[in-house]
């Protein structure tokens, strides 16, 4: 047998040539984030899109609204990131047809994202998602998926290149951890922050990530969800 | 995770303020997942200047060693303890002197100028790249979360309590977010006459 | 069964006669299928800019086979339809696989004589989800495409699409060389799309041409013959074919040693 490598005593023949495959992911960096408030909800990302060290455009946002008053956003391979989306509002039309037209649930919806993400359980979409909304009550609701359709509903959520740097600082500033009364010695009690008190975070949090991370940077797209639907704002970051 | 500078974990932050610095570290000794310690202190002082390492712990342990004995060797030739910044650049060479078998650690140097009251602080890779920075240095299995926090937290011209402050919250809470690191904590905060040693309550997780 | 520990546990010969080799060493020259695992003949850069009305991209008319400059009339500027134009790089087989794709999807679209024709952005569509598929076959087409055109809002459109399907836009994009070399050039006219709007036809021509001689002095596998689409809101795709880097400078050659002519040193 000519072509035989390895035999069954793990004698390892190395002057085969090794065989290339085609690699089917890349990285496409950026971040995102979610912050879920008492009223409303605002799902955040960079517009910077990479390969390697190249910057391939400063202005590709990657925030989508899907009617509903949802927003979602998949980070990472921004290929997997596109194809999950569309697949998703797809998804989504076929139920308006066989519900009449009603209305998706931010809950649903997760639901729904978790199959469509453990359906490539065995190749899966490389990226990680968020999703934001109102929930029945009219609280802000964001959901966090990981890339294979684990999922949990959460307050805030950082994604993507930087989610490492964002995630303490959210911990710190939106659940007040290792925050203590001076006064009484107690944890600080958790309260709702204001919609215009989230933006400034997420404005922080974003002006940190592209000072230290060279994937993020170029503009800021923000989403916000209320009970009005959805807005949208965008600022300018350090393009270096 | 056979990599030598996260086997043991750990992380450490020094930060400059109005006429003061300040240096945290984790007591946190650990083989990969497992908690072995929680009193492995990663910062040591060679009188006024402050040293913190993070990395491979044996490597924690030999190069303060090191240290002391280049200290006290300087102390004697000197008749005069070392300032910072000359700790800096010892730390320096003696890293490079091992540039194709490096010990694998993250050092730090704090601590204010005897002579000019400065405060200075810097950070270094293995091989003994200085990085001085204006504000603030960071190293360890939490470098991510750390630069996350200072970034943000950070601002220049604090006193020495605001400054404990600052340093607490940004460390607190970037080693809550480090498997790797935590199991306590220990902040230095460095005036002209005065060394404050505090220890802060973790979570134990 | 055989007890040698080298063969342990399958049938032994004594029991079941010889094994028969001929499967095993049968020859392997026709394939189920083949997959792309590499490109053969390829095709260097595209570049592409937008300005005002319209855009401007450029490709030269090399397929390199590996270093060798094998054949230097490759036409990789397509045009579809009647504001659309397709800059492909990488494999030209892939290449022409999908012209042919997209004049299938051309005729079908046509032939009944409802004219609702494809603009841009379907193209875009329509190679995106093309690639997209392949990719996830694990059988991708060799290809970064820039689509440059008219979309269906009746504005300018530029996009880029890779054999992994990863697909993004902005006022400049270059695919392979072009990326490093074209795009700071390109940026320092258009930076950001409210920048377009400044931009004269004559501008982003001028920026291409300029570009197009960066890369044929730096990029090994380019020529200097190359084609020129300027694709107008207004008046249409207009191409230039046949054209020629002009106004080189080998200057700074003079001065370095083995560069230029030896006999000076």
């Amino acid at each position: 047998m000519s072509n035989t490598i390895a035999s069954e005593y793990g004698h390892t023949d190395t002057s085969v040539p090794i065989e290339h495959r085609f690699n089917p992911y890349s990285d496409n960096g950026g971040t995102i984030l979610g912050i879920a408030g008492e009223d409303f909800a605002v799902l955040a990302g960079d517009t910077r899109h990479t390969s390697g060290y190249s910057i391939n455009s400063r202005f590709q946002p990657k925030i989508m609204d899907l009617g509903d008053d949802l927003v979602m956003s998949a980070n990472g391979f921004s290929a997997d990131g596109d194809a999950l989306i569309r697949s998703f509002q797809q998804q989504l039309t076929w139920y308006h047809f066989n519900n009449q037209n009603k209305k998706l649930r931010p809950s649903s919806a997760a639901r729904l994202i978790q199959h469509l993400l453990y359906g490539h359980r065995f190749f899966p979409y490389y990226v990680h998602t968020i999703i934001a909304g109102l929930d029945e009550e009219g609280k802000g609701a964001i959901y966090s998926f990981d890339p294979v359709g684990s999922y949990e509903r959460e307050q805030c959520r950082a994604g993507g290149a930087a989610a490492s740097l964002i995630m303490p600082f959210l911990d710190n500033q939106v659940n007040f951890k290792n925050q203590y009364d001076p006064a009484t010695g107690q944890a600080r009690l958790k309260t709702y922050l204001k919609l215009d008190e989230v933006l400034n975070l997420v404005r922080d949090a974003f002006t940190s990530a592209t000072e230290r991370h060279i994937e993020v940077g170029d503009c800021l797209q923000i989403k916000i969800i209320t009970k009005e639907g959805v807005r949208e704002e965008f600022y300018p970051l350090k393009r270096d | 995770m056979s990599d030598p500078s996260s086997i043991n974990g750990g992380a450490a932050v020094a930060m400059v303020g109005k006429d003061c610095v300040a240096i945290a570290c984790d007591l946190r000794l650990g083989n990969q997942s497992l908690g072995v310690a929680n009193n492995f202190e990663k910062i040591f002082n060679y009188d006024h200047t402050f040293l913190a390492l993070t990395g491979l712990a044996s490597d924690v342990t030999t190069l303060s060693e090191v240290f002391r004995l280049k200290t006290n060797l300087y102390k004697m030739r000197e008749e005069r303890s070392i300032e910072p910044e000359t700790f800096a650049n010892l730390v320096s060479s003696t890293l490079y002197q091992k540039r194709f078998g490096p010990y694998f650690i993250g050092p730090l140097v704090a601590g204010i100028n005897s002579l000019t009251g400065k405060p200075f602080v810097c950070g270094f890779d293995l091989i003994g790249c200085i990085d001085y920075a204006k504000d603030f240095v960071v190293s360890g299995t939490a470098t991510d979360q750390l630069y996350g926090m200072c970034e943000s937290l950070y601002e220049p011209g604090l006193g020495p309590d605001d400054l404990f402050e600052t340093i607490s919250q940004a460390f607190l809470s970037a080693v809550d977010r480090d498997a790797l690191s935590g199991w306590g904590a220990v902040v230095y905060v460095i005036t002209k006459d005065k060394v404050t040693k505090r220890l802060l309550k973790t979570r134990q997780d | 069964m055989e007890h040698d520990p080298f063969k342990w546990g399958r049938p032994d010969n004594a029991t079941y006669g010889d094994y028969d080799y001929r499967i095993s060493n049968a020859k392997n020259t026709e394939f189920p299928s083949m997959h792309t695992q590499q490109p053969i003949v390829t095709g260097t850069s595209v570049i592409a800019i937008k300005y005002k009305n319209g855009i401007v991209m450029a490709a030269d008319n090399l397929g390199s086979y590996g270093s060798l400059a094998r054949f230097s009339n490759i036409e990789r500027l397509i045009p579809v339809g009647k504001d659309t134009v397709v800059g492909i790089s990488g494999d030209i087989s892939d290449l022409q696989y999908i012209e042919r794709a997209l004049d299938e999807l051309e005729v079908e679209n046509d032939y009944d004589g409802a004219s609702h024709p494809f603009k841009a952005n379907h193209i875009h569509e329509y190679l995106n989800k093309l690639l997209y598929q392949r990719r996830s076959k694990l059988n991708p087409l060799w290809n970064a495409v820039v689509v440059a055109g008219i979309n269906s809002d009746n504005e300018p459109f530029l996009a880029h699409n890779d054999l992994l399907g990863v697909q993004f836009s902005s006022p400049t994009l270059a695919t392979g060389f072009g990326a490093h070399l074209a795009i700071p050039l390109l940026r320092k006219v258009a930076d950001k799309e409210e920048d377009v709007a400044h931009v004269t036809k004559e501008q982003a021509r001028e920026a291409i041409l300029q570009s197009m001689k960066v890369l044929f002095y730096r990029d090994a596998r380019s020529s200097n013959r190359f084609s020129l689409v300027t694709i107008d809101k207004d008046t249409g795709i207009s191409f230039e074919k046949d054209l020629k880097v002009e106004n080189m400078s080998w200057k700074y050659a003079e001065t370095i040693k083995g560069y230029g002519n030896l006999q000076k040193f």
